[in-house]
């Protein structure tokens, strides 16, 4: 369905050709990084996995230092006692009767349903094949719990990607949100998560899904007179737990 | 086209200054910002700010010079995942486009992110008489939509703002009385706003960047508006400049740490939100339609200057608004219309037409802050002085900003500095003259046109007892 609205896309781009004095085709210099062929793609990437590989103590490290200072609340789980252990604290803490996960790998390493549905919360998978007993509004979620797809070490963000099983709101509907890492999908740097996903943008054929959500923290506001506030539009407070390296 | 007040600046400007209320809040906070933005710096470490300046600088050039072909690119790579794009010449056409989408699908309900081109469009107003309800859900865009005012500071668009207008203005308009502190207040618009987020039917957002390789958007934000206006309403429309190209995703790796570090002093914000279509079949939620409109709206007027092209490297981050010692003192508003502070200086004028915007170029004192503070290392200085020469230089005398007097007095001045004697004699007269004027060591005020307007706002230093070149002579030349 391509509706013609506005101005055409050969003339406007006739004319911006124009005001620039060219006549079309490649670039007057050629841009190194566009051609890049798939198999150069290949090899920086494992690279990078190789060099991930190596350093991942280091960098579970710094990503619990700098996520904290991002306003995470970052625990480093010593082993998968303690992953329950904190989150059975928050749950008492933030006294959530209802809460929201996504329908990812990370929930059959970390029991959370039998956890909470044992202390009393409602447990709701946000998914249009949903499970659980909960048969509440997810808007009136209290915690929200997601696993990521990668974690950048340099910044503190948690990165998302859309999957089945995956709604875009889990981390954005509740006050409280909760993200599990894995050691393995901790990176170092903005760097090394941009050239994975254009390796996976490439090797799909010319599709990378429909988004890619950084999440760094809490939501936060400095609108009126320049004074921070934690909470805006999405949770105001932010839970990390980095896993045990398996 | 959003009203264009360019031609008031000086006017503007002298209310602005008469206003202490501004006067206070512009002093109190121009200052953080930049601090905030030095930190960051510092955080970094400098010779890593200044690789991603150049590099950031160089993606920009180059990204500009061949945009005909990364849009091209653009085109097919959002055509393939699935979007539409939309071209539009001027606001007029951008809003139709716009309001068509919202006709033919019904739409009632339009949460917003910030989008300065939405402003450039006047879009509310447009939509508002269609039937459509538009709702800025950015904070301070909201009390400005409130307020029923246009953006002070690209990223802080309420800072004229105190706590008490805020408060009233929420007792006025949406009904919560006896608002006292900050936090309340951004917890009463969150609880108004959430109803829309969750409701509406269409998202508008801006852009940050374009990627062509990948036709991915990206939204950089703080509050988490963002994600819900790419997130729940079932259309999506994202309207932006057609400078927002960037050719690859890794060239994002360089941006991230520009714009939030330069903007707001951050590290990253809270909130990236990269979008590469409509949601796909498997997934939970997102649009089921993505359109992105393309603006020019000007544009292809500074493009194709190329002493005036580098304007459009532009990121919006704001930090030359911060650091300018005009903008400290005027504020946003009276540079009369969307794009204040040096980098507005520059575009508005173009955009909006130079003979409506003659003061705009003379809003400096080219001290050159901006360009030091700009991340894309943008020199905004030397286009101000182009755009000066232009309006002194054209033969329509609409355009002419230099009068008959200033052409003979700059003549007389280069006259002047050119013969040793006559500047000793000058300034021997000159001292004769100013006695009379002193008060308290200035010139305050010298009664007679031209000086009289130049003196209303600035007081003069008086000639000194002795000329340099005497001091030189008797003194300083000889401890060489
Ligand atoms: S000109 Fe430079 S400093 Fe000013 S807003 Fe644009 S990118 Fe920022």
């Amino acid at each position: 369905m391509a509706e013609l609205l506005g101005t055409s896309k050969e003339s406007f781009i006739a004319s911006v050709r124009q005001s620039l004095g060219r006549t079309g085709g490649e670039p007057d210099e050629r841009y190194a990084p566009l051609q890049e062929d798939l198999s150069s793609l290949e090899e920086r990437a494992s690279n990078t996995l190789e060099r991930l590989k190596k350093d991942r103590g280091r960098l579970v490290e710094e990503l619990a230092r700098v996520a904290e200072l991002q306003g995470w609340k970052v625990c480093q789980a010593a082993n998968s006692e303690a992953t329950l252990d904190y989150i059975r604290e928050l749950l008492q803490e933030t006294k959530a009767k209802r809460v929201v996960r996504s329908d990812q790998e990370i929930f059959r390493q970390v029991p959370v349903d039998e956890l909470l549905e044992g202390m009393g919360a409602q447990v709701q998978v946000m998914a249009r094949e949903q499970s659980g007993d909960g048969e509440f509004d997810p808007a009136s979620a209290e915690l929200g719990i997601t696993g990521v797809d990668y974690a950048i070490a340099e910044t503190g963000t948690a990165v998302l990607l859309p999957r089945k099983g995956i709604s875009r709101l889990v981390s954005l509907l509740p006050p409280v949100h909760l993200a599990l890492v894995r050691p393995t999908e901790v990176l170092e740097s903005l760097d090394d998560l941009y050239l994975l996903r254009r390796l996976e943008y490439h090797r799909n054929g010319g599709d990378m899904g429909s988004y890619m959500n950084f999440i760094t923290g809490p939501s936060r506001t400095a609108d009126i007179e320049q004074t921070l506030v934690i909470g805006a539009h999405g949770p105001r407070e932010t839970h990390m737990v980095i896993l045990a390296q398996e | 086209m959003a009203e264009v007040k360019t031609q008031e600046f000086q006017r503007a400007s002298v209310k602005a200054l008469a206003d202490a209320k501004l006067q206070s809040l512009l002093g109190r906070s121009m200052g953080t910002f930049d601090g905030a933005r030095q930190e960051a710096i510092e955080e970094l470490t400098p010779q890593r700010w200044e690789e991603m300046r150049e590099k950031g600088r160089a993606i920009k050039r180059h990204t500009l010079d061949n945009l005909d072909y990364y849009l091209e690119l653009l085109y097919d790579r959002v055509t393939q995942n699935g979007g539409q794009v939309h071209f539009a010449r001027d606001a007029q056409e951008a809003r139709n486009i716009v309001g068509q989408i919202a006709r033919s699908r019904g739409l009632k309900l339009a949460i917003k992110s910030k989008s300065m081109v939405s402003e450039e469009m006047s879009l509310n107003p447009y939509l508002e008489e269609m039937g459509v309800e538009p709702v800025e859900t950015d904070l301070g865009e909201y009390i400005i939509q409130l307020a029923q005012e246009t953006p002070f500071h690209i990223i802080a668009p309420a800072m004229h703002k105190t706590k008490e207008d805020v408060s009233q203005l929420f007792e006025e308009k949406i009904q919560r009385p006896n608002l006292k502190n900050i936090e309340e207040m951004a917890g009463a618009a969150r609880e108004v706003l959430r109803e829309k987020l969750v409701n509406a039917d269409m998202g508008i957002t801006g852009a940050n960047f374009l990627v062509a390789e990948t036709g991915t958007l990206v939204l950089v934000t703080n509050e988490g508006n963002g994600r819900f206006c790419t997130s729940v309403p079932r259309v999506l429309v994202s309207i932006t400049g057609m400078e927002k190209l960037i050719p690859s995703l890794e060239d994002l790796g360089v941006f991230m740490r520009l714009l939030p570090r330069a903007a707001t002093g951050q590290r990253i914000t809270s909130y990236v939100t990269h979008v590469s279509g409509p949601r796909r079949s498997d997934d939970e939620d997102g649009p089921e339609e993505f359109h992105l409109v393309i603006v020019d709206n000007g544009r292809s007027r500074l493009l194709q200057d190329p002493d005036l092209r580098e304007s459009l490297y532009c990121i919006r981050c704001g930090a030359c608004l911060n650091i300018c010692p005009v903008y400290h003192k005027v504020g946003g508003h009276a540079y009369g219309w969307v794009y204040p502070g040096p980098i507005g200086a520059v575009v508005s004028p173009v955009m909006v037409g130079l003979n409506k915007a003659k003061d705009l170029p003379h809003a400096s004192s080219l001290c050159g802050a901006c360009r030091d503070v700009c991340p894309i290392k943008i020199n905004i200085p030397r286009m101000l002085l182009k755009l000066r020469t232009q309006l002194a230089e054209s033969s329509d005398s609409t355009q002419r900003k230099v009068s008959i007097g200033e052409k003979l007095m700059a003549k007389g001045y280069r006259r002047l500095m050119s013969s040793p004697k006559l500047l000793s004699l000058t300034h021997r007269l000159g001292r004769l003259a100013q006695r009379p004027l002193l008060r308290k060591g200035l010139i305050r005020t010298i009664p007679f046109p031209p000086f009289s307007r130049w003196t209303r706002s600035r007081d003069l230093p008086p000639l000194a007892s002795k000329p340099f070149r005497q001091i030189w002579a008797e003194k300083l030349g000889k401890e060489r």
